[in-house]
């Protein structure tokens, strides 16, 4: 009997290798950054396989290393920011957005002792102050765009002083070389906890909704076969409504497979609410982005961005995860976002 | 060119090399990098790094090599006799576009016209921008030499605040030595490889044919490297010259908690 069981039980584990062994496969690079979890909620819940695709994730230490990835087709879909994959399709690389992995997540940050100054929902605070930033960084790309919205001339108003890195421009902040700085997660929680810093805004309150880490993919891989990659966005719409319904789950999850703080997450995540771990591809919020790095004077040339951005496979997927739960409220409200924002 | 013709005229270079090596203790066993030059003043990064070290504090140990003309020293790219050089970059584009396996990973001296009204002459322009000079090296390099050509970038724009920050006469003299006696022109050094001036010299010439992918020109202008070598710059004191740079470099953003770089500041110093 013992030895039918066994039997029985290798079969179905040869079974199952096969079954994975035949899923189509995407190659997924990341950079470690808390908002990127969805990825490892949908693995660790099996929500890939039971969409059938068999994802690999790869992490990268810096944003160019793994476009050059991406470029070089080691990669099926790259999560790199929207700066970069936009950067290398002005200059004629083939990438397509088709999903979205965070939205929001940029801070200003400054000294305690100055936060009174820079208080208010008025962005005229800024005025005559010298703002520390990484230079294309989405924050600096954000704030700008906030500010042109806002009628400020921040070219003639404002003095932006580029730093290397965000730990560079906590520094300067604590050191009071500037008078703010602009950082994204987990960086401003990290001046928080080590810098004594405080968070004075967060760039939500003067932009709601704004793309920060977008999913691309080669263009010619997305149109050889779309399949893979609608699997691929089912399984991250399920990752979502886990997120926004398993909130102490999901910060375990994101913990231990990003190696962030749990507090940092927990905090970042759920109690502050700086940014949404969400999948959609956020059209309009990319064309906006790109809009703004233009009237940065960063790229000298327009360049029709619109023609690299598909929301089609995003609809597909989540039309199809409605059809099957057309009740959900999580589904629903994230039609209605997909509405809004594309 | 015939490369056996090119092999001829890169004999006849080396035996013109102008600077050897940066006289730093311990480089003196190491292979030294050919890098060759355009007999001219738009070279003159080439020529400061060797003089005053910059090549050695980048730990590297380099060969001068002096070309008459760009189309020699880029066919002595191709066969390998020298390892990087300093051309022409209407010359360079244009053997590009032909196929040659070359990446730009700088820039260099570009001629300005002295009449402030001539920048309104588009022909005019373009002509001068095609006679600046950017520094390439073979596309086919192995990636383990990537660390030595980022070091090549970063001794070019060392050279490039050594010019900047020199008294006018000095400057005057350096640039003199490359002009044989000739009026010194006008000239604007940039050590920034920068794409999208290199797309307006290369639609300007008509380089883009139909076949081409869109990114033909990108895979050729090598902005990585000169955005590495810029952020080793980090690691020094900062000045007038390098916020210049660091304002005009399209670089692509680093994100990560690992990611930690110097303090970037006008004030000088780094904090970490």
């Amino acid at each position: 009997m013992r030895r039918i069981i066994a039997a029985l039980l290798l079969s179905t584990v040869m079974a199952s290798a096969a079954v994975a062994a035949d899923l189509p496969k995407l190659r997924v690079g990341y950079v470690p950054e808390p908002a990127h979890g969805l990825y490892f909620v949908a693995k660790e819940k099996g929500y890939f396989k039971e969409e059938g695709v068999d994802v690999e994730l790869f992490q990268f230490a810096s944003v160019s290393e793994g476009m050059a990835a991406l470029k070089a087709e080691k990669l099926d879909v790259g999560t790199f920011g929207t700066t970069a994959p936009l950067l290398f399709i002005s200059k004629g690389s083939d990438f397509t957005f088709f999903g979205g992995m965070m939205i929001g997540g940029q801070a200003i940050v400054a000294r305690p002792d100055r936060l009174a100054e820079l208080a208010g929902k008025d962005l005229k605070v800024f005025k005559g102050k010298k703002i520390g930033l990484v230079k294309l960084s989405t924050g600096d790309v954000i704030f700008k765009g906030a500010l042109k919205k806002a009628g400020i001339d921040w070219k003639k108003d404002i003095t932006f002083t580029e730093f290397g890195s965000a730990a560079a421009v906590s520094e300067a902040v604590k050191k009071g070389a500037v008078d703010a700085g602009l950082l994204w997660p987990p960086h401003f929680s990290l001046a928080e906890k080590n810098s004594g810093l405080k968070v004075a805004h967060y760039l939500e309150e003067f932009y709601p909704k704004y793309t920060c880490c977008r999913i691309v993919a080669p263009t010619a891989r997305l149109n050889a076969d779309r399949e893979p990659y609608r699997r691929f966005l089912t399984a991250l719409i399920r990752a979502y409504r886990f997120y926004k319904t398993n909130p102490e789950e999901t910060v375990q999850i994101y913990t231990k497979s990003l190696k962030i703080d749990e507090d940092i997450v927990r905090n970042e995540t759920y109690v502050n609410k700086v940014a949404e771990s969400n999948p959609d591809p956020l059209r309009k919020g990319i064309l906006d982005f790109w809009q703004h790095i233009r009237d940065a004077g960063y790229i000298p040339q327009d360049y029709p961005i619109d023609k690299y951005i598909n929301t089609d496979i995003y609809k597909q997927a989540l039309d199809a995860v409605i059809k099957k739960n057309p009740k959900d409220k999580v589904y629903q409200d994230m039609l209605a976002f997909y509405k809004k924002h594309n | 060119m015939n490369p056996e013709f090119a092999q001829i005229i890169v004999a006849a270079a080396v035996a013109a090399i102008m600077v050897l090596a940066d006289a730093v203790p311990g480089l003196a066993a190491q292979t030294p990098l050919r890098l060759g030059y355009l007999d001219h003043p738009g070279s003159a990064l080439c020529i400061v790094a060797a003089a005053h070290g910059h090549f050695g504090e980048e730990g590297l140990r380099v060969k001068l090599v002096r070309f008459t003309d760009s189309a020699s020293g880029l066919a002595a790219l191709e066969t390998g006799a020298i390892d990087a050089g300093a051309f022409s970059v209407g010359t360079a584009l244009t053997e590009i576009a032909h196929g040659k396996q070359l990446r730009i990973i700088a820039g260099g001296g570009t001629p300005t016209a002295s009449d402030p009204l001539a920048d309104l002459d588009e022909t005019a322009q373009q002509k001068l921008d095609r006679a600046g000079i950017v520094v390439l090296v073979p596309a086919n390099r192995p990636a383990a030499e990537k660390g030595v050509i980022i070091g090549l970038t970063a001794a070019l724009i060392r050279a490039h605040r050594t010019l900047r920050q020199q008294p006018a006469p000095a400057r005057r003299a350096t640039l003199r030595k490359l002009s044989h006696g000739e009026a010194i022109p006008d000239l604007s050094f940039d050590p920034n490889p920068d794409y999208w001036r290199m797309l307006r010299i290369w639609q300007g010439l008509g380089l883009q044919y139909a076949a081409m992918p869109r990114d033909f020109l990108a895979n050729h202008v090598y902005e990585e490297i000169y955005c590495d070598a810029l952020d080793r710059q980090l690691l020094g004191p900062m000045d007038t010259v390098l916020h210049d740079l660091f304002s005009k470099a399209v670089c692509t953003p680093n994100c990560c908690p690992a990611n930690s770089g110097r303090l970037f500041t006008l004030q000088g110093g780094s904090t970490q």
